[in-house]
């Protein structure tokens, strides 16, 4: 996979992070593996279409999701992801990887996204269809949020 | 088409007059006008309009304000702005705020009409694709199980409902993306999973990764082969796929989507499958 695919996401996150209510971004690790993610809390996926194609995988254990819940509503408490948490979850995600498709228009490849499935639970594996799948650390406020993107031409 | 009623709002009564010309004398129904947020709400709520035109400016109020409370009344009515004032930023609050198109004054025929027609016309694809979609994916996954097993798939429960479920093991997901977006999801047991391989293989299979393409290709022939109908039914839907992720874990939860979803059950030789498919509104605000 071009490593060229992943600043869509880290230039996303850097523009799309402080516009609800996080004032640090910084990245983190990058590291590739293969086909299988693996992780425990919540997984959001999002499939991707167009001049290229493929799914973006994004990994947050369950207390960051909480506080990320607890920021982007004000403030507010978040104990439970209850629907309100989630529906904020999947929003954030969708805003992100909508963002990084404009990014991508912006050099030439043009990409249409889906619509975010939510997953939660402990274990899980995820299996990807392309042979390479790169993971990027992300921090918005100390908060680790992992991007997981697998693309192919 | 059918019947389309439309209210003009703007505090120019020359304006008023021109817009309801032009719609008129292209055959749209135009039942009221308004020029105070007042106004706009008694007449959306008197009148049912399915479509508003609305003015930025207005005394005492603006557009965007009167937009947010036509959609308090009824969120289905679309609202075209008609204004002198154009640029990003305020086109990307009127975006925000639910409108379906931005259009400057002075007013050209055609583009209003153009406006007026799409609006109308994203509404009735919405509605046909919900009509349509889940006969056409419950039948694929009974043709593609019939061919790639040689096996027959009865329904045995069926519910719309846009709540979370946990996972019998292993999920598939395929995101949609066409003029609207969506996904497909298969769910399924391990030992399920497994004795699928095995028939479509035609002997056990050797490892988990086998078990992963197999189902990735089953679940995307299905997810192809009902978005292929579809849109040879109505090819402004241009549904496409994203590759399959195949998951699997420990009680894995699959939240509530924010979009109404179709389960369907199916009592199949090889166990239970669940086949969940939705489709979002949202490209309703992906306009230029």
């Amino acid at each position: 996979m071009d490593v060229k695919y992943i600043n869509p996401f880290i230039e996303s996150f850097t523009d799309v992070m402080p516009q609800l209510g996080f004032d640090n971004v910084k990245m983190g690790a990058l590291n590739t593996k293969g086909n299988e993610v693996t992780g425990s809390g919540i997984i959001i996926v999002l499939g991707i279409v167009g001049t290229v194609r493929g799914n973006v995988v994004y990994m947050i254990d369950t207390e960051s999701a909480k506080q990320i819940a607890s920021t982007m509503m004000g403030g507010a408490p978040v104990d439970e992801l209850d629907e309100m948490a989630n529906s904020a979850l999947s929003e954030l995600t969708n805003m992100l990887t909508a963002t990084a498709a404009t990014c991508f228009s912006n050099s030439g490849i043009t990409i249409d996204i889906s619509t975010p499935t939510m997953l939660q639970g402990v274990n899980m594996s995820i299996n990807m269809t392309s042979e390479q799948t790169v993971g990027v650390q992300l921090l918005a406020d100390d908060i680790p949020i992992e991007i997981n993107i697998s693309l192919e031409d | 088409m059918k019947d389309i009623r439309i209210v003009i709002v703007d505090d120019s009564a020359f304006s008023v007059a021109f817009i309801r010309n032009i719609l008129e004398s292209n055959g749209f129904e135009v039942v009221g006008d308004a020029g105070t947020l007042e106004e706009v709400k008694n007449v959306v709520k008197e009148k049912k309009p399915t479509l508003v035109t609305m003015d930025m400016t207005l005394p005492g109020t603006d557009g965007l304000e009167c937009t947010r409370a036509i959609h308090e009344i009824d969120e289905s009515i679309k609202v075209i702005v008609i204004s002198s004032m154009m640029d990003e930023e305020i086109v990307n609050e009127a975006k925000r705020n639910k409108v379906c198109a931005y259009i400057q004054k002075p007013i050209d025929t055609d583009e209003l009409i153009t406006a007026v027609n799409r609006a109308m016309a994203y509404d009735e694809l919405y509605d046909f694709l919900k009509e349509e979609y889940f006969a056409v994916f419950k039948e694929a996954l009974i043709d593609v199980m019939n061919r790639m097993t040689k096996t027959l798939i009865t329904y045995k429960d069926e519910y719309c409902s846009s709540k979370e479920y946990e996972s019998s093991g292993v999920a598939i997901i395929i995101g949609i993306i066409g003029e609207f977006s969506g996904r497909m999801i298969l769910d399924l047991s391990r030992e399920t999973a497994n004795n699928i391989t095995t028939a479509m293989f035609r002997k056990e299979p050797k490892s988990n990764d086998e078990i992963v393409a197999a189902l990735g290709e089953f679940a995307n022939i299905i997810a192809g082969n009902a978005c292929s109908i579809l849109n040879r039914k109505n090819k402004a839907l241009g549904l496409r796929l994203a590759p399959p992720s195949v998951l699997s874990g420990d009680s894995v939860i699959i939240s509530a989507p924010t979009f109404k979803t179709n389960t369907a059950i199916a009592e199949t030789n090889f166990g239970e499958l669940l086949m969940n498919v939705g489709f979002s509104r949202r490209g309703a605000e992906e306009w230029t």
